[in-house]
């Protein structure tokens, strides 16, 4: 489904963010990138949905070569992609319903569905009661949740998200990953960048990064860490 | 194409939304624009009233001919059928120089004897009303009449009709000139706004080009604020224009009695109130385009 072939990130005046990257990612595959701060987690979740544009290599998505897209494309593959980052980048101005509605409306979806859509996917984060709340009166683990109904609304199959739980407790981590687990149960590729591996009974693949470098892409890590 | 639509009624709902959010802003915006517009517009109102003044008048371009002192009657006879030979003569006067003396002896009250004048110093003369104003054409009547033998001199009054266009002529000239200057300077100040306006939604179109919004989908709701924003400046000209002409034809009718006179403003036509609104709304609409595009431009964030 995506495939890294000799990856290099280097940004100006900077060491490689990430040197020699050869990783595949399978339809439906449940993905940690683990790995210390400034390992090249982000650039790599930033590199598959074409925030960046690696600087020498291929990135191969839907038979497309990611590193030579057009920018006009660009907007088009990102629609592909669910996407949640750390500071989960709501728009504080716009109630909840109006935050998960974005990407419909961006999506060219018509009123009479964009309502329903939003409300399933407020629905499966158990927000459904708050969609005329403003997202500042959220908790941190709602405003998280919030953010992945919005990146779940124009169903993808691919979601990616960048150390999602990075600012939570462990009582609202577990929550949010077992949100994570349910989508891949149902067949969505989840690709999570995260500090430390989560302890999760679910089959899972784990790309461990350190100095940009790839020290490890273990498959269907055991059951039980 | 009913996306399309509603992708569209989607984003000028959304510039409704922050013009109503920012009313204040927004209401001043109007002000700026309209007055703006206001002093071209003004000036176009009054030349367009002197206009139509000047084309009421009826005049015809005229020509003087003057005639040598001993010029013999029978030539006299020559030139006047060769005048009335002339296809853009529409009338002749032929003045000999003892009528022209008598009646300028009388409308100055002279008597030769007192001022010491013996002979009659004026010429015989006609004076010739000609039934256009095409130069090459009058040029070409001069430059025939002027070989005819007995034709000492010939004037062209062009008339102070004709001055009054001119100067109506080169107003118009200024007025477009101040236009265009001022229509920069809307545009700049519009470009501005919409640009600082980009900046207070710096979070909105970060996030929207991250789940795959297009350039264009973001700034559409930028361009639909400066379209309002010149429809309400548009609005604001046209209205102040035509409270303009009640209080200056109110004031010109009071005044009437001491000035011995008025002088009445006409409205603009509805076409040029339209055409005023209708530019104000182009200059809005792509001062918005340039500002938000170059704008949204510099947020890309794909490297």
């Amino acid at each position: 489904m995506i495939n890294f072939e000799k990856i290099f990130k280097r940004y100006p005046g900077n060491m490689d963010a990430l040197q020699n990257i050869n990783l595949e990612i399978l339809p439906a595959e449940l993905v940690f990138v683990t790995g210390p701060s400034g390992a090249g987690k982000s650039t790599l979740l930033k590199l598959i949905s074409s925030v960046e544009k690696p600087t020498s290599g291929n990135i191969i998505f839907e038979n497309m070569n990611l590193s030579q897209l057009e920018t006009r494309d660009i907007p088009y593959l990102r629609r592909k992609f669910g996407m949640i980052f750390q500071d989960n980048k709501l728009l504080y101005d716009r109630n909840c319903f109006e935050n998960v509605s974005l990407p419909l409306a961006i999506n060219d979806i018509d009123g009479i569905d964009i309502n329903r859509r939003v409300r399933a996917a407020l629905d499966k984060v158990g927000l459904l009661n708050k969609e005329k709340i403003m997202p500042i009166s959220l908790s941190g683990g709602e405003q998280q949740r919030l953010a992945i109904a919005r990146a779940i609304v124009s169903r993808p199959s691919i979601l990616i998200a960048d150390e999602p739980t990075g600012n939570l407790d462990k009582e609202y981590a577990d929550e949010i990953m077992n949100i994570f687990y349910s989508f891949q149960q149902v067949g969505v590729t989840v690709i999570i960048s995260t500090h430390e591996l989560p302890i999760t009974p679910i089959k899972h693949k784990k790309i461990h990064l350190i100095e940009g470098q790839l020290r490890d892409q273990i498959n269907n890590v055991p059951l039980l860490s | 194409m009913f996306h399309y639509f509603h992708n569209h009624l989607q984003a000028f709902n959304r510039a409704l939304v922050r013009i109503f959010s920012n009313l204040g802003s927004s209401l001043m915006m109007f002000l700026v624009i309209g007055v703006t517009l206001f002093l071209p517009s003004s000036g176009l109102l009054i030349v367009e009233n002197v206009s139509q003044i000047s084309n009421n008048i009826k005049y015809d371009a005229e020509l003087s001919l003057f005639l040598e002192k001993g010029i013999k009657q029978d030539q006299i006879d020559f030139i006047q059928s060769a005048l009335n030979k002339a296809s853009i003569i529409k009338k002749t006067h032929y003045e000999s120089k003892l009528t022209a003396w008598d009646k300028l002896q009388t409308k100055l009250n002279l008597n030769p004897l007192n001022t010491g004048i013996s002979k009659n110093p004026l010429p015989d003369a006609f004076f010739i009303s000609l039934n256009t104003f095409n130069e090459k054409k009058i040029n070409t009547l001069i430059d025939d009449l002027s070989t005819i033998d007995g034709v000492e001199n010939i004037f062209f009054d062009a008339g102070w009709v004709k001055k009054l266009r001119s100067i109506l002529y080169l107003l118009k000239i200024g007025l477009a000139f101040l236009g265009a200057i001022l229509i920069i300077i809307l545009i700049v100040v519009i470009g501005n706004t919409i640009r600082l306006q980009t900046l207070t939604h710096k979070d909105e179109i970060e996030v929207s080009k991250l789940i795959g919004a297009t350039n264009s989908f973001i700034q559409r709701p930028f361009i639909y604020t400066g379209l309002i924003y010149g429809l309400g400046g548009g609005l604001i000209t046209v209205l102040t224009l035509k409270l303009t002409i009640e209080i200056f034809n109110k004031a010109s009718i009071n005044l009437e009695a001491m000035l011995g006179g008025t002088f009445i403003l006409k409205n603009l036509l509805w076409q040029q109130n339209l055409s005023i609104i209708s530019v104000a709304m182009l200059i809005g609409c792509f001062a918005s385009f340039f500002a938000a595009h170059q704008s949204i431009r510099k947020f890309e964030i794909f490297k």
